[in-house]
């Protein structure tokens, strides 16, 4: 799966429970915390994710993995009492900081939720609205962009007769793909995956998966998953939550195989979870 | 033993024989029920069947002697022989102060309703929204004399002023705002429906903005839109159906408002250009007149009733119809 030439990071430094991604250190987390109100959600979280990787976050619900995900585009701030402390950097910018442009931050790490949220619009607005939102373009240009999104979204050769039609009138599937196509559409640097594919059939399911290992040539990805076998069939690298914390961050090659912590062996061989 | 086989031995006996009588009383139920609602339901008919026949039946001599001139005749003689009555100058009012209200309700409305489900801080929220609720229970009689000694006064002493001199001059907006300041005018009329309809516009808009999902906001957000960006391009778009209803809901209240209407407008039949200038809604001739009113005048009167069911009527069917073609075009 690691087909890409191995370049070490040198700006990161080292960070101990951490394994070195084979690849240019795109969102480093150190000493990340995150809090509910009161509930301490998570525990001191040390990972990077490497540029043009797939990461995946697995482990049994309430663990945290929604939760951190939420953290690297600051969607938590949209709600009062949920605070994180820590660094977070994207690339040299800290994501953390108040003073940050949360719109700037958002179209730089895009979101696809668990379930499609095609906005009440046309198919061609639900695309074009992202792009509006940061450029100025001719409407030559606009379809341009997006026949490309939706060809990124692979979603073009089953929408270009009915882009007038709304994005809520096609399937579960497709409307999750014309979701990934927004996200692409503003040219994000990092997608945020959370369980996309929880409620879309097998079918639909495979082609979105194939679909996040073609995104990875030009994208940082980071999917929180139920499924393990997509965590092993999509991801570079896989980490392990549990109750907060970060168990396990590894190779998914050596945490499907031979992973270091008993708890990480428990829940991939099916004893919890 | 015995005993207890034997009681068994009766129960299944009896056990279909009960079954079928109870079920059949059941059904009685069911069929007194189904009349009782079905008469329900079929006395909203019959009572808007005689609204609208009484209402004919008494409009008839005055519709009889004008015909469709009562329409556009703007002179309101009745005490003439025989009487002049032309309904012009009310429609106008109406129309006039139902629209400006709505120009200043809707904006607001959806504001407050914008800030109490987007951005409010929790602790403020259960006030502002008391206020609308108290808003909305405020009698009509009570705008009306809060109209008549406190706003009426203000807006001829400070306002209107101020506007007049403002637009003097300058072309159309100068007619429309054009002096004397009055105590009673139409733009008075239409700043208390405005503050009146306004909780049916916040109400309703905060109760269906709370049905948008937090994930749809939440993706609209995860592409960067701002607060402005996710309301205009999906709050409203996913909830217009319902926004469009409270605003229709709105706009028949302004149409058909009389007391508060009455108390300040001043109750002049002319037409002017200016909004600044006295006139006279449907519902508010109608009750400053009808006491006093016999004969041809008061079969005209009636015949303005009819107009007003007419025109709210309509209103409501061109809201019914916009709404289908907004949903044929996209969307939802």
């Amino acid at each position: 799966m690691n087909n890409f030439s191995v370049s070490v990071s040198s700006s990161t430094g080292s960070v101990p429970p951490v394994a070195m991604p084979d690849a240019p250190a795109k969102v480093t987390a150190r000493g990340l915390n995150f809090y509910y109100g009161e509930h301490h959600a998570l525990k001191n979280i040390n990972l990077v994710l490497g540029a043009n990787r797939v990461t995946a976050f697995i482990g049994p619900s309430g663990c945290g993995k929604s939760t951190l995900l939420r953290i690297f585009n600051r969607m938590y701030d949209l709600y009062p009492d949920q605070k994180a402390t820590g660094q977070l950097m994207l690339d040299q910018t800290n994501v953390l900081d108040p003073k940050l442009d949360l719109n700037l931050l958002r179209a730089r790490v895009g979101m696809v939720f668990q379930k499609p949220t095609p906005f009440p619009m046309t198919i061609y607005e639900n695309i074009a609205f992202g792009i509006r939102l940061y450029e100025k373009i001719s409407k030559s240009e606009m379809d341009g962009r997006v026949e490309k999104a939706l060809r990124g979204g692979a979603l073009w050769n089953e929408v270009k007769d009915k882009l007038n039609a709304s994005g809520l009138s096609l399937s579960g599937g497709q409307q999750q793909r014309l979701c990934i196509a927004r996200t692409v559409a503003v040219r994000p640097e990092v997608i945020l995956f959370d369980e996309p594919c929880s409620a879309l059939d097998p079918i639909s399911t495979a082609k979105i998966e194939e679909l996040i290992q073609e995104l990875a040539e030009d994208y940082t990805i980071a999917i929180v998953t139920h499924n393990m076998q997509q965590a092993a069939r999509v991801s570079d690298k896989t980490a392990f939550m549990y109750l907060g914390e970060l168990i396990e961050f590894d190779d998914t090659n050596k945490i499907f195989t031979s992973p270091s912590d008993r708890r990480t062996q428990d829940y991939i061989t099916g004893r919890f979870g | 033993m015995a005993d207890m086989a034997v009681q068994s031995d009766v129960m299944e006996a009896a056990g279909p024989y009960d079954r079928a009588r109870a079920l059949s009383a059941f059904k009685f139920g069911d069929v007194t029920f189904y009349w009782i609602t079905r008469a329900c339901a079929i006395s909203v008919l019959l009572i808007l069947g005689g609204i609208i026949v009484s209402l004919i039946a008494g409009a008839w001599p005055a519709m009889k002697e004008y015909g469709f001139s009562f329409l556009f005749t703007s002179r309101w003689a009745p005490s003439n022989d025989p009487p002049v009555l032309g309904a012009l100058g009310p429609i106008y009012g109406t129309l006039v102060t139902s629209v400006i209200a709505m120009m200043i309700a809707i904006p607001v409305g959806l504001g407050i309703a914008v800030f109490l489900t987007e951005l409010c801080p929790q602790w403020l929220r259960r006030p502002i929204g008391i206020a609308v609720e108290l808003l909305a229970g405020i009698p009509s009689i009570i705008y009306g004399m809060w109209g008549f000694f406190v706003l009426g006064p203000f807006m001829a002493d400070s306002f209107q002023p101020f506007v007049i001199k403002v637009f003097d001059g300058v072309p159309i907006l100068g007619t429309i705002f054009a002096g004397p300041p009055s105590y009673l005018s139409l733009f008075n009329a239409s700043l208390i429906l405005a503050i009146m309809v306004l909780p049916f516009i916040t109400a309703i808009s905060v109760d269906v903005f709370k049905t948008v999902p937090p994930v749809l906001k939440e993706a609209a957000y995860g592409v960067g839109c701002t607060t402005w960006e996710v309301v205009r391009n999906v709050v409203i778009p996913y909830t217009r159906v319902g926004v469009i209803g409270g605003i229709m809901l709105a706009l028949g209240r302004a149409l058909g408002e009389t007391m508060a209407v009455t108390f300040i407008i001043g109750n002049a039949f002319k037409i002017t250009g200016s909004v600044f200038s006295p006139g006279t809604t449907i519902s508010a001739a109608i009750a400053s007149e009808f006491a006093e009113s016999d004969g041809l005048h008061q079969s005209g009167l009636i015949l303005l009733g009819l107009l007003l069911f007419v025109l709210t009527f309509f209103v409501l069917a061109a809201a019914r119809l916009m709404l289908m073609r907004l949903e044929k075009k996209g969307g939802n």
